[in-house]
C-alpha cells in the first residue's frame, strides 16, 4: 500500500537532488565567467587599445564588438596601479566588459563633467577604499594624461539623486553600486566619486600646505 | 517518522523549484510594490520603465500679501491623481532662503487638518505610519534653506488631496527698491547638503548619509519643461506711496484697490523657468528712514527694527584708505588667480584721487606694492598694473604677516580704513588669527571675500565679524567680476560709520544676526531683535556720517501679534546658528538650539516638519499603489545626466550563494537517500 507513493516519492527526490546540484554548478560557473569575463574583457580592451594609440589598427577588441575603448582609467601612480580601459555607452553589457562613460556627459579629460558608471563587484570595487585626496589619472586617445584629485566621495540614493554634467573644468564623476558587500543585486543606493582636474603645480602646492 | 519524512521531502523541492523559478529571471523585487513593503523614506524610480505612468500633477497657486516689507505668501499645492492606483505623491519646490514656513494645512473634501510641527525624524515616522495604515497624511520638509518636499499619503484614485502651505519673509530692499521673489524653477545641484570631511574613511560618510539628519541626503529633483500652470496673486500694501511697480520676467495683470495694489499672473502656458519677481520703489527717496516695530509674544518682545540710508546717488563718496590683500598661494592657481587679478584691477581702477592704497600679496611669504599706503594718481596707478600683472599662484598660505601688516600702518586722519582679504585659502590657526584681529583692528573695516569651491568660510565670516565688515562669498568664478563691482560699490559709499544701537530702559537685546558696522548706501539694515520685556520710550542708534557725530532716536510702534516678527526673528536666528553648524559649531548644542527654537516658533527647519495626519482610514487593505513625484520646473541653461543611474553590481556574488546552497542541498539529499536506502 505504501509502495506507490514511496517510489513517486523517491524520484521526486533523486531528481531534486541532481537538478539542486547541476543548477548549483551552473549557478557557481556563472558567477566565475562574470568575473573572468570582467579580466578578460579588459586585457583585449587594452590590446587593442595600445594597437589604436601605435595607429597600428583599429580600436575594436574583439571582431564582434559594438563599443569601443574611450579612455584608460589609472588608481593612483606607477606601474602597479591599477588601470581599466573605460567603454564609451553605459549598457548592461558594456558595464560587463569594463566601467563605461555615460555619452551625454562630457569626454574624459575634457572640460565638464564626465561620468564613468562601473560594477561595484569587479572594476570599480577598489572604490571601496578610495578617499578624498587621492590621485586618479585619465590617458585620452590622443596620449594626453590628465591628472584628477579626488575631491569627494558620497553616497546617494540613485532614486532621488541626479547629476549635473556641468563644470567648467575638466571632471570625473565614478559611480558604482552601494553597499558593496549586499548579496541581491538592485540596491537604490549609489557611491559617487568626484574628482577635479589639477595640474602639475596645483599637486606640488598642495603637498607644500600643511 | 513517515510523515515527517514526506513532509520535509516536499518542502526542499518547493524551494529549489522556487530557486529555479526565481533565478530564471524573476526579478529580487517587484516594480509595483504594495506600499506597506517599504518602510522610511520616499521612494522614486529613476528607471525608463518607471516613466511609464504619470498620473499625478501638482497645480500650484500662491498668493502673498505684502504689508510694509513683510511678505506673508499662502502656497496651495492640489495634487491630482488622473491613474487608478492609489498614489503617494512627492513634490519638490523652491522658496527663498529666509522663508520662514511655519503652517501646513490639508484640505481633505469639506474638511481642513491644520499640521503640527514635530521633531523632523519623529515626524517622518508619523507619517510612514499613517501612510502604512491608509490613512491621508501630509508632511513638508526643508531639503536645504531655500528648498522644501511636500509628500501626500494615499490620494485615491481620480481625485485630489490640496496642501496650503504659508511662509513669511522680510522683503529686501537693495538700491531704492523692494524685490518680492517668488521661486518657480530649482536649479538642479549635484553637491546638496554639508561636504564630507575629506579625511574621513568612507564608513564615515555612510553614517552621515544613513542619518538624513546631517542634511547630506541626495536631492530629490525631477525636473521637466519649463511651462507650467501658475497661479499667482499679490497684495502690495507697501506702507508708503509706491513710485513704481513691475514684474521682471512676466506679463502681470495690475489694478489698485482699497490697500493699495493688486498683481495677478495667471494661465496654464506661464514660462516658469524664471522666479516671478516683483520689484516696487517709494516715490520718494529721502534722508535716513528709521522704523522700529515691536511684537509682544509671551513674556518675549520681538523688534523689527529698518535703517534706510540715503539713496546712493546724491551720496558724496568718502575718503579711503584701501589696502588688498591677495592670496597667491598654489591653491589660486588657474582661473582663480586671474579672477582675482582681474578682480583687483577693477578695484584700484575705481578708487578716485582723493583715495590712497597698497596690495599686499602673501603666500608662504609676503609682499606690498609700496612701504605705506599712497596717494592715487597716475604712477601709483602704472606701479599697481605691474605688480597685478606680475602675481603669480605659488606656495603656502600665511596670513598672518600681512594682516597684523595691513592693521598696523599708523592711519591717515580723515580717511576710512578698509582692508580687502581676497583668499580662497584654509588656514589652520583660525582662532589666533581673530585674536589678532580682535586686538589690532581699531577703526579699519575688514571684508573679506572668498573665492572658489570651497574656502574656509567659517574663518572668513569670523574674520569679517570682528573686522566689523562683511563676507562676500564666490562660488562661482564667472561671477568674481560682478560680484567683486558690487562689494566695491559698497565700500565706496558708506553712509553710516560705526554705527551702535542703544535700547530703552538699558535693555539688553539679543539681535538675531551680528549687526555691522557701518551701514552702506542703497543697502538698508535689518536688525530682529528679542528683549526681555516691552521697551517704553525710544531707541537710540548714533554713528557718524559725512564726517559728523549722528544720533537718531526712533519710536518702537507696537503690533499685533498677527505681524509675525517672532517667526522672523526665530527663523532668522536659525538662520545664524545654521551656518554656525556649516562652518563647523559645536554641533549638539546648536542642534539642541535650533531644535528648540524651532519647536517653540512652529517653523519648519533642518531639523523640523510639519505634518498633518487625518484619522480616518482611506484605503482598502491590499489595494495596489505607487509613489510619484511631480516634476518641477528648471531653469534656463541647466544641465543634466539623462541616463540616470546605470545598475553598477553584477549578480555574480547571488549566483555564487545559490549555487552553492544549491549543490549543498543536492548533497543532502543524496546523502539522506542513500542512508535511507542503506537503512531499508
Amino acid at each position: 500500500m505504501t509502495y506507490l507513493p514511496h517510489i513517486a516519492l523517491g524520484d521526486l527526490g533523486k531528481i531534486a537532488a541532481v537538478a539542486a546540484i547541476m543548477a548549483g554548478v551552473v549557478c557557481v560557473s556563472e558567477a566565475a565567467w562574470i568575473h573572468a569575463k570582467a579580466s578578460l574583457a579588459q586585457a583585449l580592451i587594452g590590446a587593442a587599445w595600445r594597437r589604436e594609440q601605435a595607429g597600428s589598427g583599429s580600436a575594436q577588441p574583439w571582431p564582434w564588438a559594438d563599443t569601443r575603448p574611450l579612455a584608460q582609467l589609472m588608481f593612483g601612480e606607477g606601474a602597479n596601479a591599477p588601470k581599466f580601459m573605460v567603454l564609451e555607452g553605459s549598457s548592461g553589457r558594456n558595464l560587463a566588459f569594463g566601467p563605461a562613460h555615460d555619452p551625454a556627459s562630457a569626454a574624459p579629460g575634457e572640460a565638464g563633467n564626465s561620468v564613468i558608471e562601473g560594477h561595484r563587484d569587479t572594476h570599480f570595487a577598489l572604490l571601496r577604499d578610495i578617499k578624498v585626496g587621492d590621485t586618479l589619472h585619465v590617458e585620452t586617445l590622443a596620449s594626453r594624461d590628465v591628472r584628477f584629485r579626488v575631491t569627494n566621495v558620497r553616497i546617494v540614493d540613485s532614486r532621488r539623486a541626479r547629476i549635473s554634467l556641468h563644470a567648467d573644468i575638466p571632471r570625473l564623476t565614478l559611480v558604482t553600486c552601494y553597499p558593496f558587500d549586499t548579496v541581491v543585486p538592485g540596491d537604490p543606493l549609489r557611491l559617487i566619486v568626484t574628482a577635479d582636474h589639477v595640474t602639475a603645480d596645483q599637486v606640488t602646492a598642495v603637498h607644500m600646505e600643511p | 517518522m513517515c510523515l515527517f519524512h514526506l513532509a520535509s521531502r516536499a518542502a526542499v523541492t518547493v524551494s529549489i523549484v522556487g530557486l529555479f523559478a526565481w533565478l530564471s529571471g524573476a526579478p529580487p523585487a517587484s516594480a509595483h510594490e504594495p506600499l506597506e513593503a517599504r518602510s522610511g523614506t520616499l521612494y522614486l524610480k529613476s528607471s525608463p520603465d518607471a516613466e511609464a505612468y504619470e498620473a499625478l500633477r501638482v497645480a500650484t497657486t500662491m498668493q502673498a500679501q505684502i504689508t510694509g516689507n513683510v511678505a506673508r505668501v499662502h502656497v496651495t499645492q492640489a495634487f491630482s491623481n488622473a491613474g487608478s492606483d492609489w498614489v503617494e505623491g512627492l513634490y519638490v519646490f523652491p522658496l527663498s532662503a529666509d522663508a520662514a514656513v511655519d503652517e501646513l494645512f490639508m484640505k481633505i473634501g469639506e474638511r481642513t487638518l491644520r499640521g503640527e510641527i514635530q521633531e523632523k525624524a519623529k515626524a517622518q515616522a508619523a507619517y510612514a505610519q499613517a501612510r502604512s495604515e491608509g490613512k491621508q497624511a501630509s508632511i513638508v520638509d526643508q531639503e536645504r534653506p531655500n528648498m522644501f518636499t511636500t509628500a501626500v499619503a494615499n490620494i485615491a484614485p481620480h481625485s485630489t488631496v490640496s496642501v496650503e502651505i504659508t511662509y513669511l519673509e522680510t522683503i529686501p530692499y537693495r538700491d531704492s527698491r523692494y524685490t518680492l521673489r517668488l521661486p518657480l524653477a530649482i536649479t538642479p545641484r549635484y553637491t546638496p547638503g554639508a561636504g564630507l570631511d575629506p579625511a574621513a574613511p568612507l564608513a564615515a560618510a555612510n553614517a552621515a548619509v544613513v542619518n538624513a539628519e546631517d542634511g547630506t541626503s541626495a536631492t530629490p529633483e525631477r525636473v521637466t519643461a519649463s511651462r507650467q500652470n501658475v497661479d499667482i496673486t499679490v497684495e502690495l500694501a507697501a506702507g508708503f506711496p509706491v513710485g513704481s511697480v513691475a514684474s521682471l520676467h512676466h506679463v502681470v495683470d495690475m489694478k489698485d484697490d482699497a490697500l493699495g495694489k493688486q498683481i495677478h499672473l495667471g494661465g496654464s502656458q506661464i514660462p516658469a523657468d524664471h522666479d516671478f519677481e516683483l520689484v516696487w520703489t517709494p516715490a520718494a527717496a529721502g534722508d535716513v528712514e528709521t522704523a522700529a516695530f515691536a511684537e509682544k509674544v509671551g513674556d518675549d518682545t520681538f523688534a523689527l527694527i529698518v535703517l534706510t540710508p540715503p539713496n546712493a546717488a546724491d551720496e558724496a563718496i568718502q575718503a579711503r584708505e584701501v589696502t588688498f590683500i591677495i592670496d597667491t598661494s598654489g591653491s589660486m592657481q588657474g582661473p582663480s588667480i586671474e579672477q582675482a587679478r582681474a578682480a583687483l584691477q577693477l578695484g584700484i581702477d575705481r578708487l578716485t584721487p582723493s583715495d590712497r592704497f597698497n596690495i599686499i600679496r602673501f603666500a608662504s611669504d609676503y609682499s606690498s606694492l609700496f612701504a605705506v599706503p599712497q596717494p592715487v594718481d597716475a604712477s601709483s596707478r602704472v606701479l599697481a598694473g605691474q605688480f597685478i600683472s606680475a602675481l603669480r599662484a605659488d606656495g603656502g598660505t600665511e596670513m598672518r604677516a600681512p594682516l597684523e601688516r595691513a592693521m598696523s600702518t599708523p592711519p591717515n586722519v580723515g580717511l576710512l580704513r578698509q582692508i580687502v582679504f581676497i583668499t580662497d585659502g584654509s588656514v589652520g590657526n583660525e582662532a589666533e588669527l581673530i585674536a589678532l584681529i580682535n586686538r589690532q583692528i581699531g577703526t579699519t573695516r575688514l571684508f573679506t571675500v572668498g573665492i572658489g569651491a570651497a574656502p574656509n568660510a567659517y574663518f572668513l565670516e569670523q574674520a569679517a565679524a570682528a573686522g566689523r565688515g562683511s563676507y562676500t562669498f564666490i562660488a562661482d568664478r564667472e561671477q568674481v567680476a560682478s560680484r567683486m563691482q558690487d562689494l566695491f560699490r559698497k565700500l565706496e559709499r558708506p553712509a553710516l560709520i560705526d554705527l551702535k544701537l542703544l535700547w530703552p530702559d538699558d535693555l539688553t537685546a539679543e539681535v538675531a544676526a551680528n549687526v555691522p558696522g557701518d551701514v552702506y548706501a542703497g543697502d538698508p539694515l535689518v536688525i530682529l531683535a528679542r528683549l526681555p520685556r516691552s521697551p517704553s520710550g525710544h531707541l537710540t542708534m548714533s554713528g557718524r556720517m559725512r564726517g559728523n557725530d549722528w544720533v537718531h532716536q526712533v519710536q518702537i510702534t507696537r503690533v499685533g501679534e498677527q505681524s509675525g516678527l517672532s517667526k522672523l526673528w526665530a527663523r532668522e536666528r536659525i538662520a545664524d546658528l545654521s551656518r554656525h553648524l556649516q562652518f563647523g559649531g559645536d554641533r549638539e548644542q546648536l542642534r539642541s538650539s535650533i531644535l528648540d527654537l524651532a519647536l517653540k516658533h512652529h517653523l519648519v527647519s533642518e531639523f523640523t516638519s510639519l505634518v498633518a495626519i487625518d484619522d480616518v482610514v482611506v484605503r482598502p487593505p491590499g489595494s495596489s499603489g505607487h509613489v510619484e513625484q511631480a516634476p518641477t520646473s528648471a531653469p534656463t541653461g541647466s544641465y543634466w545626466a539623462t541616463t540616470g543611474f546605470a545598475k553598477t553590481a553584477t549578480p555574480a556574488g547571488l549566483l555564487l550563494y545559490c549555487g552553492l546552497l544549491c549543490i549543498t542541498l543536492g548533497g543532502l539529499l543524496c546523502w539522506t537517500r542513500s542512508r535511507r536506502q542503506m537503512a531499508s
